[in-house]
């Protein structure tokens, strides 16, 4: 036996007339960084692989952002919400990978 | 191809041509990892636990415990799988991470933080980053 659960509720007329007199305020945070700073030792190679098995950028990109770690000793990897950055830094720090987060500027 | 220590196959396993030697490298590694997780005095301690989020005086705690946890469980299993010809893509996954964690805490105890330190440091630390690093670079060529 099977039952059909409705998913979304019915939309009534109270339900519209509240939703118009709601002020609608947005409120834009600045995102975080997760960035990877740059080391003597680790290779090219392994920095490569980590981004595209942590984030799935394609070989050009994660080539790309680990050339930016290289020459200019840090790169941001990633931005967004904070809990997502922790998230993302974490996993950079148990591939190895010296990495942190920060607020956007 | 011959030379490479490490090879991906069309199965998707990764063959392992490591001798004894090599395993006993990784082994040692991996007896560091887990004994610096759980020993604060292990010279490898701190530099397993960076700072997530510098700007706070205090990284939260759930996130500290999950690298700490994924750190171990790597280097567990790169220990049970210690003596496997084949890995799974997962196992060689956990061997990468645990190496390059070994690489990066060899480096920074000895205050190999530049590349002229790195230049400076002494042939046996030398030999065991090399080593290291030759065992990465083949690892990695397989992701």
């Amino acid at each position: 036996m099977s039952y059909r659960v409705p998913l979304r509720s019915a939309t009534t007329e109270n339900d519209l007339e509240e939703r118009t007199e709601v002020d609608v305020t947005v409120v834009t945070e600045r995102p975080w960084n997760v960035v990877v700073w740059n080391d003597p030792v680790t290779p090219m190679t392994v920095v490569v692989a980590v981004f595209r098995r942590i984030f799935g950028y394609s070989e050009n990109k994660c080539t790309h952002l680990m050339l930016t770690v290289h020459h200019e000793g840090r790169a941001i990897v990633w931005s967004g919400q904070r809990e997502r950055a922790e998230s993302y830094c974490v996993k950079l720090q148990v591939a190895g990978l010296q990495s942190s987060v920060e607020l956007d500027d | 191809m011959a030379n490479k220590l490490f090879v991906r196959r069309r199965d998707g396993r990764v063959e392992v041509r490591l001798n004894e030697l090599g395993r006993g490298v990784i082994r040692e590694m991996c007896a560091h990892v887990l004994a610096a997780e759980r020993d604060v005095d292990h010279e490898w301690h701190l530099s397993l636990r960076p700072p997530i989020n510098p700007s706070s005086d205090d990284d939260d705690p759930l996130s500290a415990l999950a690298r700490e946890n994924e750190m171990a469980s790597n280097a567990e299993i790169v220990v049970l799988s210690l003596g496997e010809e084949y890995l799974s893509d997962a196992e060689a996954w956990a061997w990468l991470c645990t190496l390059q964690v070994a690489l990066r805490a060899t480096a920074i105890t000895h205050g190999i933080l530049t590349d002229e330190k790195l230049e400076a440091a002494s042939p046996d630390l030398l030999d065991t980053i090399l080593t290291l690093q030759h065992f990465l670079f083949d690892l990695s060529a397989c992701f």
